[in-house]
């Protein structure tokens, strides 16, 4: 049986009939039509899946969707300006070869803008540990991490 | 045998004096063209829709080996939403893979875990999976066989008891007699100062694509049917495709083969999976597009991984250290069927042939059936697996001869002109760049020989770098079609897997047609636009690709520069008469028409074109795209339309009855370094530094080049130190990334990609493919590194903690 | 996943009558185990009692000993400085559960109450010698942790009990803790053996060498410099993960340590006792044999790095040291 939950979705008050057992996954992808966020294993393995939910970086796929009522859920579909200008982290990403097929990048993206809300000049070792949920088969890691050092110093400025 | 020279006339003149001017080749291009990437909007194949699609869901065997004694459907049948189910009773009898040892739905037996029994079409995934768990099968269990070396022997379980044609078997052994010789190895062994002999072995390595596998099949009511699948090589998977279509009964009909973004690769999409057939089942049954995206479990007991490997190796070097033999046998754990894991000796043959100078040489692989998962590719193909058996080898060898591993590699070392045993042409070959970059930067001869718990190792490594003719043709076909705003939309019969191909191959035409690369519109992965192409694998598709695209971008830009000669004039001319009319007191210059009478005398740089003499110009100088515009709309019905279409297949040889020749224009060498720590309590090995150099050619971008580098390297680290896929009789136990241990951002060392330059003649620019190499000697400079710390060689990979500990114990530490 | 109602009480109370009316309900708090389970089929209730919203459940109180509700997550205790000072171990726990997405929802009643024999927390729990606070019918009672773990995935709960949090007895500055996590990677990961340590100690010698001791970069002249400085555990506690059905108290190789001065002799004799403590199994994961060899080493290093917690206070770079 459906019910009605509330919340605010990329800055945008939002309604939504749901089912309980959705994941918050399942509504943004099949409901909200925001399909940024990937399954890549669906428990919580991989972090392809991963938004920002009050302040903080959440597999979506493990998410309950009645616990999204009243929150603040942000998606990759919710970072660039609203005139299109990509945040400094998509931004280094392009320009750092932190994306190769992509499938993680989302995820990763996410991870990343978590820790710099919170921590606008983290170490080496607090990004690594703040993706560390994030699996990318593509690139080792180096080119991503470079990438968020690089959006980190771009952003004080 | 003629030595074709992979030099071409057109190659020459691209790379020419304009070497030292090249405005977009060696530049670290950003990935604009894939910023949806970046913002989520990327659609993969999780994201494809059409109207009234379905779901497919496979039913897997619960059994390694057992006869199914019935199947009943009838609940799954009756379950709301569900649209179809097949079994092997309801699809035609025909087998497919590459020795058509397997039909899709397996009706009588079933010989690993992952046969497909059953498969289902319904309105949701979720009613898919249902409806499977609903089917009900019966097996009768049969003796098992899951070691090569026991499925070997006479009396063992028969995986398969006849052939594709329906011929007894009477053995596991696969006829693929994979059989390289050159020389007299027993000969020259019976001369060498010293001899070496080891065994290695590789076990399974699972892709770990982040993307997983899917399709979506649809008919249209012609029964033509579209499939949009991962694949890497359209035109492979649309031929197997349409012999499968053929043989059911579907003759001649046509079938267009599209990619979506394609969320990683690494060689699995290669062959033609079971399941997209059964999903092109499925939509032909239902008359509905289908899609079937596999889960995260199935991309781990249900898609093949790299090809496991054992070895004997034998080596031997006369006292100044020069190689004078090299003798491998290898035994490869074929699985229940066939897909190219079984080709992989094709590609081990290359480096055991021709890495290092070694005149004499056998290598033979046998190939078994098991009822084990069966393998495929994955990058490197069988190189790395081979890598690891030689590169130990080689240290063995160095250390019984006496010799410091780097210098001994230094002595055997590749030189260009060579030609090898398998007689691969080796042109261009900076490896004694790559190993004195790794030993400076590794601190080789400070850090070696301590024997104190840290060490270092080395390896190298030979690749195709140049195309790999393993089909009749290696060629690629791209279409450059200028437009009247100037931009090139470029039609590409190869695919994009997310390495960057849309990226470098717009650098590489923006630098033949004098266009900017964010002109250059990539269109890549559909076999109806697209001309034919051997596919995105093999490190191939900078150099291929590239090199038709360097032809293609030249066509393109003598075009214009015919269009100039004749328009240029006229719009020069024109504009005078327009000044002249709004001011009647402009004096018109005397223009030198002969600046640009000949399109040998101008030029295109960054959109404009301008007369060599004379490059600013202040009439003559002009926007490629004004001139396209007017030779387009010329009102007397000679309109011309800029187009280059170009089909390039490189010079290269197929392998000959013997297994040589020179299948590739030219090879990558390479060399990594490895710094490591060993726990001699716990056995873990940690890396201090890795340093990875390769001989790219020319760097086409060199960012992305770097994390090709990286990224080929960390897995390599996986393969080395942690990753396996575990198979206890028959069933894959660790099928998830939990359990299959892919490092994380935090499993970190410090890495150094070194670009070693050396301009290839054969290359677009002078690029090499470098897709691969990465990957191939990491695993076994880890394994050298580990020897040098603690002083136990640990030759079955991964190097876990366990085998370390044993191995020290072993020794009486 | 079937079908389930989901229930969002906002206070305990409301949590504990939704539990006694519905009858084998499951709670949920994070979700990241429960959820999993829910896909996988391995559970089916017909009622998830959601504990997210239950803000009485989410204190950190370290008046008196250090108090923590279950609804506490892995991040507000990893990062939380007093925990990493004064309970290092449960710190060090908590910072290597899941991934970062985990631990920012994943809560400690959740690892405990699921009970895995490799959780994260359940070692550092039970060196740090934790009562487990639950409410039932009846009211509240407090359970050793140490009699809270049954087995696999089971614990001392009776249908419709909660845990309310955990409690955690004071500890002096001459005490110290720490976990170790043996993985074959440094995140996303279970342990292959898990090892917490707690222990306080006295110092017959100098402590300035005891602190100059640590920085060696062997072991055994570690032991050897503390054992000159007569470095005595006077009191031990040790928890060991994955090398039983449920995580256990070494409590006899504690007993041959109480009182003794640190030595190599003494750390090899208490490795034999801890390892015949254990029944460590077979699994793809790991060999037992290779866990028992791991018991020796982690134990000796976890009380090792224990005292260098207290020796040197406040080095948020000692975290991944061995010892």
């Amino acid at each position: 049986m459906k019910q009605e939950i509330q919340f605010v979705l990329n800055g945008e008050q939002v309604f939504a009939d749901v089912d309980p057992q959705w994941t918050l996954l399942y509504l943004l992808r099949n409901v909200f039509g925001y399909t940024g966020a990937k399954k890549g294993c669906g428990v919580g393995e991989c972090g392809a899946c991963t938004v920002i939910v009050d302040g903080e970086a959440t597999n979506s796929c493990l998410y309950p969707v009645l616990e999204v009522e009243g929150r603040h859920v942000t998606t990759i579909e919710g970072v660039a300006a609203p005139d299109g200008t990509l945040h400094p982290i998509q931004q280094a990403f392009i320009e750092n070869n932190g994306v190769q097929c992509g499938y993680c990048t989302a995820g990763m993206i996410m991870s990343a803008k978590a820790l710099l809300d919170q921590k606008p000049d983290p170490t080496e070792e607090e990004i690594r540990t703040a993706i560390a949920g994030n699996i990318c088969r593509c690139t080792g890691y180096v080119q991503i991490v470079e990438s968020i050092q690089m959006a980190a110093a771009r952003m004080k400025q | 045998m003629a030595y074709k020279d992979t030099m071409s006339a057109e190659a020459i003149s691209a790379l020419g004096g304009a070497v030292e001017e090249l405005l977009h080749i060696g530049k670290g291009a950003p990935r604009t063209a894939e910023i949806d990437k970046v913002t989520g909007k990327a659609v993969y194949i999780d994201e494809y829709q059409r109207p009234g699609m379905l779901h497919g869901k496979i039913l897997y065997s619960k059994h390694a080996h057992a006869r199914i004694s019935s199947i009943n459907t009838d609940k799954a049948k009756a379950l709301p939403g569900v649209r179809a189910v097949l079994t092997g009773y309801d699809v035609p009898d025909v087998r497919v893979g590459f020795l058509g040892d397997q039909t899709l739905l397996k009706r009588d037996v079933v010989r690993q875990y992952r046969d497909e029994v059953a498969a289902v079409a319904a309105i949701t995934p979720e009613i898919a999976e249902e409806a499977c768990r609903l089917i009900e099968v019966e097996y009768e269990p049969l003796p098992a066989v899951f070691d090569p070396l026991e499925a070997m022997k006479p009396d063992a379980p028969l995986v398969h008891e006849v052939d594709a044609r329906g011929r007894p078997l009477r053995s596991n052994i696969l006829p693929l007699p994979w059989k390289l010789t050159a020389g007299d190895v027993e000969k020259a062994k019976a001369e060498s100062a010293y001899v070496v002999k080891d065994e290695a072995s590789t076990t399974w390595i699972n892709q770990c694509c982040m993307g997983t596998s899917g399709c979506v099949a649809e008919f249209d009511s012609n029964n033509n049917l579209t499939f949009v699948s991962l694949t890497n090589v359209v035109f492979g998977a649309k031929g197997r495709i349409a012999s499968y279509l053929d043989n059911i009964g579907l003759k001649r009909k046509r079938i267009r083969v599209l990619n979506p973004v394609v969320g990683g690769s690494f060689g699995t999409k290669l062959d033609t999976d079971i399941y997209e057939f059964i999903c092109i089942q499925l939509a032909l049954q239902t008359r509905k597009p289908v899609k079937l995206q596999f889960s995260r479990d199935e991309e781990f007991f249900a898609l093949p991984p790299r090809q496991a490997a054992r070895f004997t190796i034998e080596q031997g070097c006369d006292k100044d250290g020069h190689l004078t033999f090299r003798k491998c046998e290898a035994i490869l754990d074929n699985g229940a069927y066939t897909s190219w894991g079984a080709t992989t000796p094709s590609v081990m043959m290359l480096p055991m042939s021709s890495m290092y100078r070694v005149p004499n040489v056998l290598f033979q692989a046998t190939c078994v059936y098991t009822n084990n998962i069966y393998s495929q590719a994955m990058r490197g193909y069988g190189n790395p697996q081979a890598a690891f058996a030689l590169e130990t080898s080689m240290d063995h060898l160095a250390e019984v001869a006496g010799f410091d591993p780097a210098d001994f590699r230094m002595i055997n070392r590749n030189q260009p002109g060579d030609v090898t045993p398998m007689e691969c042409k080796i042109t261009t070959c900076p490896l004694d760049r790559c190993i004195t970059a790794v030993r400076e930067k590794i601190d080789w001869d400070q850090k070696r020989g301590k024997g104190n718990g840290r060490g270092v190792g080395m390896a190298s490594l030979i690749h195709v770098a140049g195309g790999a003719r393993i089909y009749m043709s290696d060629g690629t076909g791209i279409r450059i079609k200028v437009t009247e705003n100037g931009e090139l939309d470029v039609i590409s019969g190869s695919t994009d897997q997310g390495q960057g191909s849309p990226t470098v191959m717009a650098q590489i035409i923006a630098e033949a047609t004098g266009f900017m690369p964010e002109d250059v519109n990539m269109i890549f992965g559909d076999s109806a636009l697209g001309l034919w192409d051997a596919g995105t694998h093999a490190s191939r598709h900078t150099f291929v690709a590239g090199n038709a695209a360097v032809r293609a971008g030249a066509q393109v830009k003598q075009q214009i520069l015919e269009l100039a000669v004749q328009y240029i004039p006229k719009l020069v001319k024109s504009a005078l008469k327009k000044q002249k009319r709004k001011n009647p007191d402009f004096v018109e210059p005397e223009l030198d028409y002969s600046l640009i009478d000949s399109p040998e005398k101008m030029d295109i740089k960054n959109r404009f074109i301008f007369p060599k003499a004379e490059p600013d110009h202040p009439y003559f100088r002009m926007e490629a795209r004004d001139v396209v515009r007017r030779g387009l709309h010329v009102g007397t019905g000679e309109s011309k339309h800029v187009v280059a279409e170009v089909f390039w297949d490189p010079p290269t040889q197929m392998l000959n009855a013997e297994m040589k020749g020179n299948y590739s224009c030219t090879y990558a060498f390479g060399a990594a370094g490895v710094e490591v720590e060993v726990d001699k309590e716990t056995g873990e090995v940690k890396i201090l530094n890795l340093v990875s150099a390769h001989d790219v050619g020319r760097a086409v971008n060199p960012i992305l080049v770097k994390g090709q580098v990286y990224g080929a390297a960390y897995q390599g680290v996986g393969m080395g130190l942690s990753e396996r896929v575990q198979v206890v009789e028959g069933k894959v136990v660790n099928g998830n990334f939990r359990d299959y241990k892919i490092l994380t951002a935090k499993d970190t060392f410090p890495v150094e990609a070194v670009i070693v330059e050396d301009p290839d003649p054969a290359g677009p620019y002078g690029a090499k493919g470098i897709g691969e190499p990465g990957l191939v000697p990491t695993a076994p400079a880890i394994a050298n590194a580990v020897y040098d710390a603690v002083g136990v060689r640990i030759l079955d990979l991964p190097i876990t903690p366990e085998k370390v500990l044993a191995a020290l114990k072993a020794k009486g530490e | 996943m079937g079908a389930f109602t989901y229930h969002k009480p906002a206070t305990v109370g409301e949590a504990a009558d939704l539990a006694a009316e519905l009858h084998g309900a499951r709670f949920v708090a994070g979700g990241t185990d429960v959820v999993v389970l829910l896909k996988q089929r391995k559970i089916d209730p017909a009622n998830l009692i959601s504990l997210r919203n239950v803000a009485e459940l989410t204190y950190i109180d370290s008046a008196d000993g250090l108090s923590l509700g279950s609804g506490v997550t892995h991040t507000r205790i990893a990062n939380h400085d007093y925990i990493r000072a004064r309970y290092s171990a449960l710190a060090d726990g908590a910072r290597v559960v899941g991934s970062k997405q985990i631990r920012n929802v994943a809560t400690l009643g959740g690892n405990i109450c699921n009970a895995a024999p490799s959780a994260d927390t359940a070692c550092p729990l039970l060196a740090l010698d934790a009562a487990v606070r639950i409410l039932g019918r009846e009211g509240e009672r407090e359970v050793p942790i140490d009699d809270f773990f049954l087995g696999p995935n089971k614990v001392a709960l009776a249908d419709g009990e909660l845990v309310l949090g955990i409690k955690l007895p004071a500890t002096s500055e001459k005490s110290g803790s720490a976990y170790i996590k043996h993985s074959r990677r440094q995140a996303m990961e279970l342990p292959m053996v898990g090892v917490a340590a707690w222990v306080s100690v006295s110092i017959g010698g100098s402590e300035e060498r005891c602190r100059g001791a640590l920085e060696c970069e062997h072991t055994p002249d570690v032991i050897q410099l503390l054992q000159n400085e007569e470095v005595v555990l006077e009191d031990v506690r040790i928890a060991m993960g994955v090398v039983a059905p449920r995580p256990i108290r070494a409590r006899e190789a504690e007993a041959k340590l109480k009182g003794q001065v640190v030595s190599g002799a003494l750390f090899e004799s208490m490795g034999d006792v801890a390892v015949s403590e254990c029944q460590a199994r077979d699994s793809f994961r790991c060999d037992a044999g290779y866990r028992l060899e791991m018991v020796r080493v982690l134990t000796k290093r976890a009380i090792l790095k224990a005292i260098d917690r207290i020796m040197r206070p406040g080095r948020e770079a000692d975290i991944d040291l061995l010892w």
